[in-house]
């Protein structure tokens, strides 16, 4: 049996998104469990762990946001698969390998199948990189990575009984690769398999630097030394710090800049549009766009 | 004598904006230096400084970067105010207090009226350093955009750029450094400035990085107004390498909010230009364009 779990805080949301999306996916002895709560999600992931750990013929528990839609009616076909060697862990549909921090996506990203799907402006869908295979670029590939986006994870059994979020760390940022290194250092791998999904999300990447910086502190401290590469760096530490805030003030500047380039763009298309509707040709035709306008309303 | 100089990087740039704004801003004994710029953005500023400084009626030297255009009239009494007192070595017409290394914009920002001139998408203006919310000049900074550098006679004789920062990245906030470390103030005045430039803030983000370490260590524990303080390397490195996740992590995000409100404004526009009528009218729009541009042709 493959059991879907997900930590509710905004039901609408769920309604939404992932609840349509395990709908499709499910099959008809999946068992769906959830949990309202406002709080960490180590904590809640944890309490869907253990309501799946007792369950004996579970094949994989699916842990999805709230706002995670899966688009596969095959979904739970290619979980199975992807499980079937006893030797994996968990598995996603977007992971990256060289990963250092909980900032997953500066690794080499290798897989992205994925919309994500936004409200602001207007709405729209921005389309990640191997959505669709015959457009994915030549690194776009299914197999072993260091670490998932944890908006969608599909664990094995012996994940679910034996591995645990760690609640030490936070409220919500790093779980995902915190929790990949923990199932890697227990000897399973962490895959990405064929499966897909509209994550509906703001374009907010990160909606609380300081918590974020802190957990990306509190996860580099507990796993130098640990896991290669996690947590160390190349010089002395005063070496590091100053090239880090180097490059930090060099990021931000590049904020300002897509910004500024954004605004300009912005302008440039406003310009046009305005040109346009001050035209005479524009105007001369007013009439007509009001008539057509008036013969769609009586359809 | 208020003096004027600038290095002469490309001989249009000095035409189209620096020389204009100095022709308006100057006052008929107001003498004018321009050399063809060497090595160095701060090689440059020296030569400058070397030509101009031992002159004996100067009452302040002017720094002009050549893609900077005064377009204040009221300048030169502006730059007397500002340096009527003695203690004032520096102004400058945008700059910030809090500022902790060469991104001088990550600090509380004040400024005069600078404007931002763009030519990308079809050219624009801005406010200069929008972003950063600018509090109204005048007022004392600890730190001035090296668009404009108004010296006063004392640091024009006895201060100079640092010529081993690697293409002058910094060499304003370093050069505010070593005039604050000198006993005297930096300030900024209401000059009225245009900057012409493109959007993009850092050219070459690798070098920028170089010269900011390079000026970390340089100013680690002697910076004017800031206590020493023992440096715990680790944290201070393990805090630093989140904030640069994070700030990737911002402009990433910046990139997307870009984009989705690029393509709302695109919509916008399709939504006019998709119409029938906009369409069945495209030839009359065409042969007006043909008719005005031989009228422009006929006129030239």
């Amino acid at each position: 049996m493959i059991a879907f779990g997900t930590s509710i805080t905004r039901p609408e949301v769920f309604r939404q998104a992932a609840e349509p999306g395990i709908r499709r996916a499910a099959e008809p002895d999946s068992e769906v469990i959830t949990v309202e709560a406002p709080g960490s999600i180590f904590h809640s992931y944890n309490v869907l762990m253990e309501r799946a750990a007792a369950r004996d013929d579970l094949e994989a528990l699916v842990l999805l946001h709230q706002d995670a839609e899966i688009v596969d009616a095959d979904f739970c076909a290619k979980v199975r698969q992807a499980l079937s060697d006893p030797d994996v862990g968990v598995v996603g549909c977007v992971g990256a390998v060289g990963v250092r921090s909980i900032a997953w996506w500066e690794g080499s990203v290798a897989l992205a199948s994925f919309v994500h799907r936004y409200e602001e402006h207007g709405g729209g869908d921005l389309t990640a990189f191997s959505w669709a295979w015959e457009d994915a670029p030549p690194y776009a590939r299914t197999g072993e990575v260091d670490t998932l986006d944890g908006f969608l994870l599909a664990l094995s059994p012996w994940v679910v009984r034996n591995v645990r979020f760690d609640e030490s760390l936070g409220m919500l940022h790093g779980y995902d690769f915190d929790f990949c290194l923990q199932v890697r250092e227990a000897g399973k791998k962490v895959m990405t398999a064929d499966f897909r999904a509209i994550h509906h999300h703001s374009l907010d990447l990160v909606s609380d630097p300081e918590t974020w910086i802190e957990a990306h502190m509190r996860i580099a401290e507990k796993w130098d030394g640990r896991m290669p590469g996690v947590g160390t760096g190349a010089g002395t530490w005063e070496e590091r710090a100053r090239r880090a805030e180097a490059e930090r003030d060099a990021a931000r500047a590049d904020a300002y800049t897509k910004r500024l380039e954004c605004d300009g763009r912005i302008a440039e298309l406003e310009r046009a549009r305005a040109e346009a509707v001050n035209s005479i040709s524009w105007r001369m035709t007013a009439p007509l766009r009001l008539i057509s306008r008036a013969r769609a309303g009586a359809r | 004598m208020i003096a004027f100089a600038c290095p002469v990087m490309d001989t249009e740039s000095y035409r189209r904006y620096a020389e204009p704004g100095i022709r308006l801003a100057a006052e008929p004994e107001s003498e004018l230096f321009a050399l063809a710029a060497t090595g160095g953005l701060a090689r440059s500023y020296n030569l400058l400084l070397e030509q101009t400084a031992g002159h004996e009626e100067l009452e302040a030297l002017v720094l002009v970067h050549p893609h900077a255009e005064i377009t204040d009239p009221d300048f030169c009494r502006k730059v007397r105010e500002a340096l009527e007192d003695p203690g004032v070595g520096v102004v400058g017409a945008i700059g910030a207090t809090g500022v902790r290394n060469i991104a001088w914009w990550e600090g509380e920002v004040r400024a005069g009226h600078v404007r931002h001139r763009y030519t990308d998408f079809g050219g624009g203006e801005l406010e200069a350093f929008s972003w950063t919310q600018p509090q109204p000049a005048p007022g004392e900074v600890e730190c001035v955009d090296g668009l404009l550098l108004v010296l006063s006679p004392e640091v024009a004789r006895s201060i100079r750029f640092d010529e081993s920062l690697p293409l002058g990245h910094g060499v304003d906030f370093d050069f505010c450094v070593q005039v604050r470390a000198a006993g005297y103030r930096v300030a900024v005045a209401d000059f009225h400035l245009t900057q012409h430039r493109a959007l993009e803030l850092l050219e070459d983000d690798s070098l920028w990085v170089e010269a900011h370490i390079r000026l970390g260590k340089k100013w680690e524990g002697r910076m004017p107004g800031v206590p020493k303080e023992d440096v715990d390397w680790k944290t201070r490195a393990r805090r630093a390498e989140a904030e640069r996740e994070s700030a990737r992590a911002f402009a990433h995000a910046n990139l997307l909010g870009a984009d989705a409100r690029v393509l709302a404004a695109e919509r916008a526009l399709e939504e006019v230009t998709s119409t029938a009528s906009w369409r069945a009218t495209g030839p009359l729009r065409w042969l007006n364009k043909l008719r005005a541009e031989r009228r422009s042709r006929a006129a030239s």
